[in-house]
């Protein structure tokens, strides 16, 4: 069908003197590729559907709007109390003299922007791929835009266990930075990798994740979205798991005028388990999406979404979730709960939790539940003699706590849990 | 022993169940077809057609303009491609849209002069002979009391009431119980008043293109402070071959009152697939309540997908003022695709939506209903609870909205959704939207997708059931529910339906 | 009344073979009971006789009043006057108690072609057998199983097989899970069925309902096999010895 023109044209403006950035023969392919993709589908507007909650307005304008950079007190960075190895990215830009060595991982690193050039790259047949199949059933363009014109991101191969994380930061320098990342994760069989994010990135952030998750390999994937009030971020996490294996992600947010993390998951091999959590806590101008797409085409397999949202002062929660259970996938479990904690009369939270199953011998469920803090366990605490606002986050802890719980990893839990009684101590305490 | 009964078909699955579902032998039921002479309006719609439907009716003039305003709207839509439902393109040109049986031209003067093929219709929809009489037209059977059953019947033949009973018991409680045509006559200021005003009449393509072409439909007034002293139901059939069937229904109850409205619907076996989007708007003033109930068995189309109703229906109802109460109850079981929303505008503060529905699709059947609870009021009230079951290779989607505005504070709404597969190729799919704007609301949504289990079918074998039986058993129980939410006059009729629906299915 | 031959059955997706050869016969009218540890076949043998989903026969035959069970149906078994107690007895919710019962007994009494019970009669049977399990009226509305305790549970096995009257019984484990009062409540109800034409199975870990139904035949059962058989004897020397000594001295 043909692209109506009002979409056609906001397309064309957006990639109206862009051009595909230089690299070698395999990548500059797989960018094409995605442009045609891209000028197939459009970039959304308000009345797509799968846009019905969240205005992509001002992630398909042409020029990013301008975000004034966060001044967060000294605040400790994330994940500083872990031994990892750091690669940073200032506006986009890799930046060596900030990062480790590359080389002092325990996994194979590459660039994005140095990659192009190596002819047979292993990410040859994942970059982009994962990504291009999971524009169906529903399209995400700005997956497709990122593919096509990613200028940096790092390529990462686990072949064996890495006890180090690999560990990504994301600076922002520019008030009106537009930056876009694609990294490709590709884990043998057997292997082992946790990967963290962390920081803004940029006034406009977009990032495409893909991972191929061999049979048996396990990824665990701990990101924190950075506390840049007016930044605004695309993040989309193309994943598909083989047999046996484990995937595993949680995302903190906190602050930010919008954020629409897409996460797109396919088990395609018998036994596998994906894990999908993020706790989310929005004060004032705070746009928060979370679209989870969870498909089941092996049997045996295990999904959760486990997603929370603690909103104020007018904030806005979305969830979008579904599970999808294809012909055959049998013995499926999936179960999704997205809840939303209301402080105040004008926060608002949007859920869509979808279930499209086509095999009989399932177990699958979702919950959705949204309220104010419970005022009897308020009451409660308030009558031992903890102060109101305490007491407040103290519930609002619990509740996010189910979430935080997806995180195996002791000390990765702990430093996101600090946070985020930093952020609730701020705000309510 | 009439109490003991009643308690034990609230229970779940009565022996009745098991009985009538051997006496049908597991075929559906209504699929005859009554050889009636029939007059139609030429195929295909136009501004003609809307005329001749509107004079045919003999409606006033502002009625005509009502109608055609809706066809010039509906000639601009577009048919709504988001359900999960797949057939191929209507050709609406390629329908009849009015059909009158010819005996109803004259009235007869008893039941000799009536054609008995009408009669034996109403009887094999287990109409009692009082009553059909009064639906076949005989004059003065209305005056003298029918005894019994006490449920008031309006039927629906093709496009055209066919008569409606009780209507002098009803006449004295004050209740208005009449086809819309002779509402439109009778009562034009009820009509207009209410009329479009529920549903728009470019609310959606099959809403819109019901408000030009419908030919009849029910009638209800109920006053202020009146119970209304019987059920009131409409039977729906769909006899004549490649008509469309669009009935509209309108039910006002005023102040105070209250109604218990039965729906039911049945279609014959043809080979080729009928369309049929009907209007319900229901509107519900300051202290009244309305049950509506339904159990909808068109033609589901045979194993292979051939023929069966295509039901796209627009219902809602409209708490229009303080503490106005509706419950939506519905049994679908047949049409090959069904499209249908029985939704709740809770505009009135404290008022209260509810939704119980068993949507069986089995065989080839496709089913994407559910419902839309829009909280507009303070403390409004809401409660969904829907069981989906899949069968054979049919596709069974629940959909649905629940709505808080900002200004519906302290609202309420709990939503649970079931879906029961039965072999593995078939589906079933939950699709809700949830939408809360602001903090003293809560809602909560709930969903499960699971098999029959086995350990249940094996449970109830080894006490000697077969297997069909065994199902049967457990999805009524699982249904069980939403089966309690029905009158008792629906509530037997619907768990045979049940059974019968499923048949087939395990083996 | 039932004769067990050569019984050899494995699980239906694995390799694994639980009944390695089981004889054993059951005469009309008796109380046959078998003891075990755990692991030893005995729930297997109940749900292979009733013929659960899962379990393969490889070899063997058990005959119940001249006719093979093993190659019918669960609900043909039951109408032709089997019945087993469960261990852990369904829960179905939505289904009355009453609903179920009704079902049930009306579809065996078609399945033999006698007449089947009208509302009324019925009621009047279920009470009266309800009152002597101590059942009350409360919990036959509730739905099957639904929010029982292990005890109600379990009389409420013993009054489906009260309503049933079947003709061999088998009692799998019935007493776990109950404390002695529940346990001689549900013992009593056994007892009050005992008749010259009923056969009784019942399986158990302990000795100690059959202190309160007391057996025939005490077989012993391990690793597959009936190994050892005697009176009600039998079962005290379980009791006091263990199964290991036991054991040692047969295998």
């Amino acid at each position: 069908m043909a692209l109506a023109q009002a979409k056609r044209a906001a397309t064309e403006a957006r990639l109206e003197g862009l051009s595909l950035p230089a690299s070698g023969a395999w990548l500059a392919q797989a960018r094409g590729a995605a442009l045609a993709r891209l000028s197939e589908m459009g970039l959304p507007g308000r009345r797509d559907e799968y846009w019905r909650w969240t205005d992509p307005t001002t992630l398909a304008a042409a020029e990013a709007p301008a975000a004034a950079l966060f001044d967060d007190g000294g605040e400790r960075p994330a994940f500083d109390k872990i031994d990892r190895v750091t690669l940073v990215f200032v506006d986009g830009v890799f930046d060596a003299a900030a990062s480790d060595d590359p080389a002092a991982a325990e996994v194979e690193i590459t660039r994005l922007a140095e990659a192009g050039a190596q002819d047979i790259h292993w990410a040859k047949d994942l970059y982009g791929a994962l990504e291009a199949r999971g524009q169906a059933p529903v399209a995400r363009p700005f997956a497709a835009l990122n593919t096509a014109i990613a200028t940096d991101g790092v390529l990462i191969r686990a072949t064996g266990k890495a006890a180090k994380p690999v560990s990504l930061v994301y600076r922002h320098a520019s008030e009106t930075s537009d930056a876009i990342l694609h990294h490709c994760v590709k884990l043998e069989e057997g292997a082992e990798l946790t990967l963290l994010e962390s920081g803004p990135g940029a006034a406009r952030f977009s990032t495409v994740l893909e991972v191929e998750v061999g049979d048996g390999a396990a990824f665990h994937h701990i990101r924190t979205q950075g506390r840049d009030h007016e930044r605004r971020v695309a993040a989309h996490l193309f994943a598909r798991l083989g047999a046996e294996s484990r995937f595993k992600t949680f995302t903190l947010t906190a602050n930010g005028v919008l954020t629409r993390n897409e996460t797109v998951v396919e088990l395609t091999g018998d036994d596998s388990v994906a894990h999908i959590a993020g706790a989310a806590m929005g004060d004032g101008g705070f746009h928060h999406d979370d679209t989870v797409f969870i498909t089941h085409d092996a049997e045996r397999c295990e999904s959760r979404q486990v997603f929370k949202k603690v909103l104020m002062n007018g904030a806005e929660g979305i969830f979008q979730g579904k599970i999808l259970v294809k012909p055959g996938a049998q013995k499926t479990d999936g179960y999704q709960i997205s809840q939303s904690l209301l402080l105040d009369e004008r926060s608002q939270f949007l859920a869509k939790p979808e279930l499209e199953i086509y095999a009989d011998d399932v177990q699958c469920s979702h919950g959705s539940t949204s309220g104010a803090i419970d005022e009897t366990a308020l009451y409660y605490l308030r009558s031992r003699g903890v102060p109101e606002r305490a007491a407040q986050a103290l519930l609002v802890q619990a509740f996010l706590a189910q979430t935080i719980e997806e995180i195996e990893d002791e000390a990765l839990s702990e430093d996101i849990r600090t946070r985020l009684e930093a952020w609730l101590a701020r705000r309510l305490g | 022993m009439v109490a003991l009964d009643k308690s034990e078909v609230r229970e779940g699955v009565d022996r009745e169940t098991i009985e009538t579902v051997k006496a049908m032998s597991g075929t559906y039921k209504y699929g005859w077809n009554t050889e009636i002479e029939t007059e139609y309006a030429p195929k295909g719609v136009n501004e003609d057609i809307v005329r001749l439907i509107s004079e045919k009716n003999g409606e006033p003039e502002w009625m005509t303009d009502w109608r055609l305003k809706a066809f010039r709207r509906w000639e601009q839509m577009e048919e709504p491609k988001w359900a999960m439902l797949n057939y191929p393109k209507i050709d609406y040109q390629d329908q009849y849209y009015y059909a009158k049986p010819k005996s109803m031209a004259e009235k007869p003067k008893s039941l000799d002069d009536v054609d008995p093929a009408l009669l034996a219709t109403y009887e094999k929809l287990g109409i009692p002979l009082k009553e059909q009489m009064i639906l076949a037209g005989v004059e003065g059977a209305a005056e003298t009391p029918a005894e019994g059953r006490r449920v008031a019947v309006d039927a629906v033949f093709d496009s055209v009431s066919v008569g409606t009973t009780f209507k002098e018991e009803l006449k004295k409680a004050g209740v208005i119980f009449m086809s819309i045509s002779e509402a439109i006559r009778e009562h034009p200021e009820l009509v207009k008043k209410y009329l479009g005003s529920v549903v728009p009449q470019s609310d959606n393509f099959f809403a819109t293109l019901n408000s030009a072409v419908f030919s009849d439909g029910s009638f209800v007034y109920i006053p202020p402070g009146v119970r209304c002293p019987m059920e009131l139901s409409t039977y729906f059939r769909i006899n004549a071959e490649n008509t469309g069937q669009f009935e509209r229904t309108l039910i006002i109850a005023d102040k105070g009152s209250y109604v218990s409205y039965l729906e039911g619907c049945t279609a014959p076996k043809r080979d080729v697939a009928q369309l049929h989007a009907a209007v319900v708007e229901i509107v519900i003033l300051e202290d009244a309540e309305v049950k509506y109930s339904t159990v909808q068995n068109w033609f589901p189309g045979d194993a292979e997908g051939k023929g069966g109703i295509y039901n796209f229906v627009t219902k809602r109802a409209d708490c229009r003022e303080a503490r106005a109460k509706v419950m939506w109850t519905q049994v679908e079981t047949g049409s090959a695709i069904t499209w249908k929303y029985p939704s709740c505008l809770l505009r009135g503060d404290d008022s209260q939506g509810e939704f119980y529905s068993i949507a069986i699709a089995n065989n080839m059947q496709q089913a994407d209903t559910g419902t839309k609870m829009t909280h507009l009021g303070k403390n409004t009230r809401s409660r969904i609870v829907s069981k989906g079951i899949s069968a054979g290779k049919a596709q069974n989607t629940y959909r649905g909205l629940v709505s808080v505005h900002p200004k519906a504070t302290g609202a309420r709404n709990y939503t649970q959704c079931d879906s029961l597969l039965i072999g593995d190729k078939c589906g079933a799919h939950t699709v809700p939207y949830i939408e809360v704007k602001n903090n003293s609301s809560r809602v909560e949504h709930e969903a499960t997708t699971s098999k029959v289990d086995d350990d249940q079918l094996f449970y109830c074998r080894s006490r000697g059931m077969d297997e069909e039986e065994a199902v049967a058993l457990v999805v009524n129980g699982f249904c069980k529910e939403v089966l309690q939410a029905l009158p008792m006059e629906f509530a037997m009729e619907a768990q045979s339906l049940v059974a019968i629906s499923l048949e087939g299915s395990v083996g | 009344m039932l004769e067990i031959k050569n019984l050899h059955v494995k699980l239906e997706e694995e390799d694994k073979v639980i009944l390695k050869g089981v004889n054993l016969t059951v005469e009309t009218g008796k109380v046959h009971a078998i003891m075990g540890p755990n692991g030893s076949g005995k729930s297997t043998l109940s749900y292979v006789l009733s013929g659960r989903d899962g379990y393969e026969v490889t070899d063997g035959s058990a005959v119940m009043d001249g006719e093979e069970l093993l190659e019918m149906e669960p609900e043909e078994r039951a109408a032709a006057g089997l019945f087993l107690a469960f261990q852990y007895p369904v829960e179905i919710p939505g289904v009355g108690n009453m609903t179920f019962l009704r079902t049930a007994v009306n579809a065996q009494r078609k399945a033999r072609g006698e007449e089947e019970m009208s509302a009324g009669e019925f009621l009047k049977f279920v009470r009266e057998k309800a009152k002597a399990l101590k059942i009350d009226a409360e919990m036959l509305k509730r739905p099957v199983n639904v929010g029982f305790s292990g005890g109600e549970k379990k009389r409420n096995e013993i009054l489906q097989m009260a309503v049933l009257e079947p003709k061999m019984c088998i009692l799998d484990e019935t007493d776990s899970g109950l404390d002695v009062d529940a346990m001689k409540l549900v013992a009593d109800g056994v007892n009050a069925l005992r008749s010259e034409g009923r056969s009784f199975l019942v399986i158990t870990h302990y000795q100690r309902l059959l202190d309160h139904i007391v057996p025939d035949v005490v077989h012993i059962m391990a690793d597959g096999r009936i190994v050892k058989t005697g009176g009600p004897e039998l079962a005290l020397e379980v009791e006091k010895n263990g199964y290991a000594d036991l054991l040692a001295e047969v295998m």
